[in-house]
């Protein structure tokens, strides 16, 4: 019952610093899912392509991202990206720059991939009606690979949100970095993880059901 | 038909290789205008890959196909407007799930013919009555039968109004019930006049309804002639075995 009375005194007295860190959190990872998603969505469109350069720049790009740690990329681009722009950056903006980069490489592979799962003989009878390969990726490709790519598309938008949590080692403004400052402050280390852990819980399980119930309704569609 | 009719599609040297594996072995052969040629032969003799070559849905390794007089294997040429002239029917009929029965059959006609979707849908009504299928048009394919679907198939090419009907093994993956509500659609096609080249088991059918029975096996045309000569007195040994086995 400790614990529980260290909790909701420290909850008492640093709300504010655990909410300011979750508005953090959520806006590091609305930006990161819409950037990321939008260039992965670009980065899909690579390997569609006829020529054969792009391929190997796709493969290339993504077997680089999904290679490495993620923790790596981050110190990568917090490093590097401030030497190579002209302009004055903050940690959040590398932090941010490197989560993009990392999403897009694994939304690319979900759209990839719930491209190609659409049956070969659609593509045949598209084809074979004389459609453009621009109607046929519209008409015929598209609307039956989006019910692939959605429910994939929302479990990458959770991993999304978790993967914020590693701006903490940059001491960006965010519900873990929230955890390590009341830790400092008070002393005291599992309390506030607690609360921390508590608040993603609560918001990822929110999304989750989210996620789910959008999957249920188009598969009700199907 | 009559014998002097003018070749609608001519194959000229084709081969065809799949890595090491050669499927069609330099190949020439016409199909003319009002024709119905059917191709029967044991599974792996190139049937299909050959009716595939028609339309470049499988690209030739080497050789010409000339289609209307115009050569589709040329590079410079765009070969979809030249589909739209062969409709093709599948073996898993391949109807597009996401999209109901009347617009399974509009969708093409609307972009690449230029209709709109008023007059493609009144075409599409008159096709559908002719199959029967008139009370499914609002119904997604998921609600068919595969004999409905290959016959939605069947008319969805037929919508762009093509010169020719390719159809690979098109009653092969239908249950025997439904088989001959297929084979009547075809049937009807073939003597409306439609040039039809037909991959099939069916010999019955092929021997029916045929001009021509072209039969293949090790990547080449075998033997070929009328279904009396094929089914009646076939020449080639392997003609002989093949027809000893299915009949």
């Amino acid at each position: 019952m400790l614990l529980v009375e260290q909790m909701i005194k420290i909850w008492t007295k640093y709300s504010t610093v655990f909410l300011s860190g979750l508005a953090g959190t959520l806006w590091i990872s609305a930006v990161t899912v819409f950037f990321g998603t939008l260039l992965g969505v670009l980065l899909a469109l690579l390997p569609l392509s006829k020529i054969k350069g792009f391929h190997a720049l796709y493969k290339g790009y993504i077997g680089l991202l999904r290679g490495t740690p993620i923790l790596l990329q981050l110190y990568f681009f917090w490093i590097w990206l401030p030497k190579a722009l002209p302009i004055e950056l903050t940690n959040t903006q590398c932090v941010i720059v490197a989560l993009v980069v990392n999403s897009s490489a694994y939304v690319a592979e979900v759209i990839r991939a719930g491209i190609q799962a659409v049956d070969y003989g659609q593509t045949e009878a598209a084809k074979s009606l004389g459609l453009s390969n621009k109607n046929m990726m519209i008409y015929i490709i598209m609307p039956q690979a989006v019910k692939n790519i959605l429910p994939a598309l929302g479990n990458e938008f959770i991993n999304m949100i978790k993967q914020t949590s590693l701006a903490s080692v940059f001491f960006v403004s965010e519900l873990t970095t929230s955890f390590k400052t009341v830790q400092s402050t008070t002393f005291l280390a599992i309390p506030p993880l607690v609360i921390s852990g508590v608040i993603y819980l609560v918001v990822i399980t929110l999304l989750s059901k989210l996620v789910n119930t959008f999957e249920g309704r188009l598969r009700a569609c199907d | 038909m009559t014998k002097d009719a003018k070749p609608l599609i001519r194959v000229e040297d084709l081969c065809k290789q799949f890595h090491e594996l050669t499927v069609l072995k330099h190949i020439t052969e016409e199909i003319r205008e009002g024709e119905v040629v059917s191709i029967i032969g044991p599974s792996g003799g190139g049937k299909s890959t050959f009716l595939r070559c028609l339309n470049l849905l499988e690209q030739p390794t080497s050789g010409k196909v000339f289609f209307q007089g115009v050569e589709i294997t040329d590079q410079k040429i765009d070969v979809d407007r030249h589909r739209q002239k062969m409709g093709m029917v599948f073996q898993h009929f391949n109807v597009f799930p996401h999209l109901t029965v009347l617009q399974n059959i509009t969708l093409a006609p609307t972009l690449e013919r230029g209709l709109s979707k008023a007059q493609a849908e009144e075409e599409a009504l008159v096709l559908l009555e002719r199959v029967g299928l008139s009370d499914k048009r609002d119904e997604y394919p998921r609600k068919l039968s595969g004999g409905q679907k290959q016959r939605l198939a069947i008319v969805r090419a037929l919508a762009m109004k093509p010169d020719v009907m390719l159809f690979d093994e098109p009653t092969s993956a239908l249950d025997p019930e439904m088989v001959k509500d297929v084979l009547k659609v075809i049937q009807d096609l073939a003597l409306s006049g439609m040039t039809i080249v037909n991959v099939t088991h069916e010999m019955g059918f092929a021997r029916e309804l045929s001009d021509r029975v072209l039969f293949m096996d090790g990547g080449i045309i075998a033997e070929q002639g009328t279904p009396q000569e094929i089914f009646g007195n076939p020449q080639n040994p392997r003609t002989i075995d093949f027809l000893s086995k299915v009949l």
